[in-house]
């Protein structure tokens, strides 16, 4: 017998199951027409996607509406482009990343879960907007040129070397890696410990009844994002071989939540869906009319009136039922 | 509803797929990644519309070798990331030629970059840091527009001839681009023989500027240099008229310090302020007034800097590609190193070390209301020792 949040996790795996399958035979269409630019916008989707995946285990999982997830992306894509910069290895960069954004997760986790609901949301904002600021002015860093000249890197995976050049490539590594993050991330949701999460999200006052701590589960889920933002960050100057401090600013941020929002809160597989559609349309619209940020508003507007649950969050459960018929009695 | 939006999904794909097909007419495509939306959309609007009177010109007269010029714009919302997509998308997808319009200077860097990668050529016509064609100067990237340099050489040298020995203060707003103008004026007027009093920095959209007027008093300047903009400047100049602080002092600043925006609201404090620009309606020369009453007829508004070198550009353009006869990356690089061509601001030459533009700079100072131009420096004078060393 399976409960409902694990048949749930597993209806989400699906359509994950789904997507990877069309990414790959985008990947072979790619190829057979010798594409670039698609290929690297889907390559750029599924970044960001990764983004979005940190913004909905705090916003779907443990109810925490953070705007100023793009810090920990920023923090990743920038340490990336130095390291990358000095040692042109996939892992070292990989590596550092990993290490410092759990540490400034843990750092800035200790901030914010101090307080809840908008003043959690305002802290985030807060947080990475004084981040922003101060790339934006340090001149080591590029101050607002950014960085550029971040080399192209063969990534060497034990039995096939990548070029983060190549487009069908590096599409593969990325969609390799972003998949990586959403099975830890879901592996991590599904045992007690994401049980708890959710538990906060639906009311935090009776957890310490419950014999739990608040504060470990709300730290733990806030680090957990931000090494997941932070390792997605990390994969952007390997893509456009340059970081610069928009990155950082609240535009990404908003962006990731009107992803969630849109692909569908709470079920990870949203915020994969979500990215994907919104970097094709932004991409697409943006060529035919200057007004496309009307087009997404009006779009983010009807899925929140229309599908509050999301796009995936409206399929799912039928999937949740097609699973439930095939499980033995 | 999902039926609808896969609908819509495919006409807007297969849209894509019609425009990236071939013409008969086989013409020479100019991708322009500039800001259409946002903070920066009247800069792009300026650069649109000199592109566009630029290209109708070439066009009417035959094009270039006999192919008609197309311009295909994307949006690039002055953020980098986006204008790396779309220069991409551009380069890939539609095939374009050549690139321009990028404005600010983190996106043109970007885009450069982008383009050696692409094995193609950018040009920009608006961003100014010197580090495009300094330190992070591209063998892919050229500017004809006048860098920041260009402009503080050419007040400098104003102000050793006006006011020899001139004791100068500075107050530039606390962010790197005001504190790397104030740096690099400081340098320039220094080099001159000017005497530097002192500098300070206020916040980016500061309230009251009064409590830096007693420093500015104590050390009794004689010229003022400011890099303030936009509203900024309104309250500077509004608050030193107020305290007194105008009298017997010369007000020098950035080309962005007061502009046609922001002069209404100055008043008769902006008289007398002065800065070295690249371009002004007021150029007298034929060229110029034929370009201001063309510009006129089409857009019914003047142009500005931006737009005027972004209508040199297509010429610069033009000569290249006809000396090298081809659109081919090597030979039209080549052909751009070193090239003289006239545009309403005069002859420029694109120097070959650094692929920045010499051109002539020029001073204005407010006169009533209106730029006056008060004199002018030659480029060889203006353009400075050229710093890049990766070609």
């Amino acid at each position: 017998m399976v409960d409902a949040l694990t048949r749930s996790m597993r209806a989400s795996h699906v359509l994950v199951a789904i997507l990877v399958s069309v990414s790959l035979v985008i990947a072979a269409v790619g190829v057979a027409f010798d594409d670039t630019f698609y290929l690297r916008l889907a390559t750029e989707a599924l970044i960001f996607a990764g983004l979005a995946l940190s913004v909905d285990i705090l916003l779907g999982y443990t109810g925490l509406l953070s705007l100023g997830q793009a810090l920990y992306f920023g923090l990743g894509a920038y340490l990336s482009a130095l390291v990358l910069m000095v040692v042109p290895s996939f892992w070292a960069a990989i590596g550092a990343t990993a290490l410092a954004s759990a540490l400034a997760g843990l750092i800035g986790g200790f901030i914010v879960n101090r307080v809840r609901g908008v003043y959690f949301a305002l802290i985030t904002f807060g947080m990475a907007q004084v981040a922003a600021k101060i790339v934006y002015n340090t001149r080591a860093l590029g101050a607002s040129d950014g960085l550029i000249g971040v080399p192209v890197i063969d990534i060497n995976l034990g039995i096939v070397t990548v070029s983060s050049a190549s487009p069908a490539g590096f599409f593969l590594l990325v969609l390799a890696m972003i998949v990586i993050l959403y099975a830890f991330a879901a592996y991590l949701l599904d045992t007690p410990f994401g049980r708890l999460l959710i538990a906060l999200r639906a009311n935090e006052a009776r957890i310490p009844f419950l014999g739990y701590r608040t504060m470990t589960p709300r730290l733990a889920a806030y680090v957990l994002a931000a090494m997941i933002a932070g390792l997605s960050g990390a994969l952007y100057p390997m893509l456009r071989g340059f970081v610069s401090p928009e990155l950082m600013f609240f535009e990404t941020s908003g962006n990731a939540v009107i992803t969630v929002v849109t692909g569908g809160a709470g079920i990870l597989v949203g915020a994969l869906y979500g990215s994907a559609l919104l970097t094709l349309l932004k991409s697409v619209i943006g060529s035919y009319t200057v007004h496309h940020l009307i087009v997404i508003g009006v779009l983010f507007m009807g899925a929140v009136i229309f599908l509050p649950k999301g796009m995936m969050g409206s399929i799912r459960p039928a999937i949740e039922r097609m699973l439930a018929r095939r499980e033995p009695k | 509803m999902t039926t609808t939006r896969t609908t819509l999904l495919a006409a807007l794909l297969s849209a894509t797929a019609m425009t990236s097909a071939a013409y008969a007419a086989d013409p020479i495509k100019i991708g322009v990644v500039t800001p259409l939306s946002g903070t920066y959309a009247g800069i792009g609007q300026q650069v649109k519309w000199g592109l566009e009177l630029a290209t109708k010109e070439v066009n009417a007269k035959g094009g270039i070798m006999g192919r008609p010029i197309e311009l295909i714009y994307e949006d690039e919302e002055a953020n980098p990331a986006v204008a790396v997509q779309k220069a991409e998308k551009l380069f890939e997808v539609s095939k374009v030629d050549f690139l321009t319009g990028t404005v600010n200077s983190g996106s043109t860097l970007a885009v450069g970059q982008v383009a050696e990668r692409a094995k193609k050529l950018i040009a920009t016509t608006v961003s100014f840091a010197d580090s495009i064609t300094g330190d992070k100067c591209s063998p892919n990237v050229f500017r004809v527009n006048a860098k920041a340099g260009q402009q503080s050489t050419a007040l400098a040298a104003w102000l050793a001839k006006e006011k020899p020995k001139a004791k100068v203060f500075f107050l530039g707003p606390d962010y790197l681009m005001g504190r790397s103008t104030v740096a690099a004026f400081k340098e320039a007027a220094e080099k001159v023989g000017s005497v530097s009093l002192g500098e300070v920095f206020a916040p980016l959209g500061s309230k009251d500027y009064s409590q830096y007027f007693g420093q500015i008093r104590a050390a009794q300047p004689q010229v003022l240099y400011t890099s303030v903009a936009g509203n900024d400047t309104v309250r500077l100049f509004a608050q030193m008229e107020e305290f007194g602080l105008l009298k017997n002092l010369t007000l020098l600043g950035a080309s962005g310090t007061v502009t046609s925006q922001n002069i209404g609201a100055i008043g008769k404090a902006a008289n007398g302020f002065t800065t070295g620009v690249g371009y002004s309606t007021e150029i007298n020369n034929p060229a110029n007034k034929a370009f201001v009453a063309a510009f006129k007829a089409a857009t019914k508004a003047d142009p500005d800097l931006y737009g005027t070198d972004s209508y040199g550009l297509i010429y610069a353009y033009k000569a290249a590609v006809e000396k090298a006869k081809s659109t081919d990356t090597d030979k039209v690089r080549d052909a751009f190193r070193g090239l003289t061509w006239s545009t309403p601001q005069g002859d420029k030459t694109i120097r070959a070390g650094d692929h920045q533009a010499m051109q002539t700079m020029y001073v204005v100072q407010v006169t009533d209301g209106n730029f006056k131009i008060t004199s002018s420096v030659s480029g060889p004078d203006a353009i400075g020792p050229d710093t890049c060393t990766r070609f």
